[in-house]
């Protein structure tokens, strides 16, 4: 039973560990020219919004505020991925090219975390 | 999975200690990765798996069921592992952990069938256990 006890207490102080929060509240990295940007933190994206231009490529930059993994992936109405982003667990951030993609209202979400969405507008 | 078999002929009880050792570490490591992940699904699947190594380490009447307790953990492996098959993001730690989750199973396989006789002995322990809850219930109906 103490042999339980202590693996109990081991592992709730583990799994706090892994899951306390991270990063700061400081506000997001300018946006790349032509671009948009995104923050994670707390298992949420900082906007639910990203105004992006039609038919060309782009810049996205991407700034992970916690140790969880995330990334953010677009995807068209149809649910097929127009671009995948690189999973990867901060603190960190990563600039990814996005190829261009058609004009219209298409949806953004983190993979690895699918109620992190939002829409990606694209002008 | 030789080593396992090597240590279980060697000494019995020493090969008892190495798999529920091997169970147990590995169930913390896939519990701890879960956590790291963050959000609620994530959270529930490392308390579950957490739970269920305190499970297969506790005596007293949950010890009596260790067979149980073994297919439990066997069953939200494999759940866990079809899950993400069907719906997980592809990236490292998640290959890592569903590599750590395969080996769990193995494990688990290897002991249900040295320690509780395969499926055929668990299916006989099941009916032992059904035919006691039984007994239990027929002891406590008033006459």
């Amino acid at each position: 039973m103490r042999i339980g006890a202590t693996i109990l207490l081991l592992a709730g102080s583990l799994l706090a560990g892994c899951t306390a929060p991270t990063g700061s509240a400081a506000p997001p990295p300018a946006a790349p020219s032509g671009g948009a940007v995104i923050t994670a933190q707390n298992v949420a994206f900082d906007r639910a919004q990203l105004v992006v231009p039609a038919g060309q490529p782009f810049k996205l930059l991407f700034e992970n505020r916690e140790g969880a993994p995330h990334n953010v992936t677009i995807y068209d109405e149809g649910g097929a991925q127009l671009f995948v982003g690189e999973t990867f667990g901060g603190p960190g951030s990563r600039t990814y090219d996005v190829p261009a993609i058609p004009a219209g209202t298409h949806k953004f979400r983190c993979d690895v975390h699918p109620q992190m969405t939002g829409t990606v507008t694209a002008g | 999975m030789a080593t396992l078999q090597m240590a279980a002929r060697a000494h019995p009880r020493l090969g008892t200690y190495v798999t529920r050792a091997t169970v147990v570490g590995l169930t913390l490591a896939t519990a701890a990765i879960h956590a790291s992940l963050g959000g609620v699904l994530f959270m529930a699947n490392a308390v579950g798996y957490t739970t269920l190594a305190v499970a297969m380490l506790v005596p007293g009447p949950i010890g009596e069921v260790r067979w149980l307790v073994r297919l439990a953990l066997m069953g939200f492996t494999a759940m866990t592992i079809g899950g993400w098959l069907l719906f997980g993001a592809r990236f490292q730690l998640a290959y890592i952990d569903k590599a750590i989750e395969t080996v769990l199973v193995a494990v688990l396989a290897f002991e249900l069938w040295r320690t509780d006789g395969g499926p055929i002995g668990v299916a006989r322990q099941a009916r032992r256990l059904l035919a006691r809850l039984g007994g239990v219930r027929i002891a406590r109906t008033p006459r």
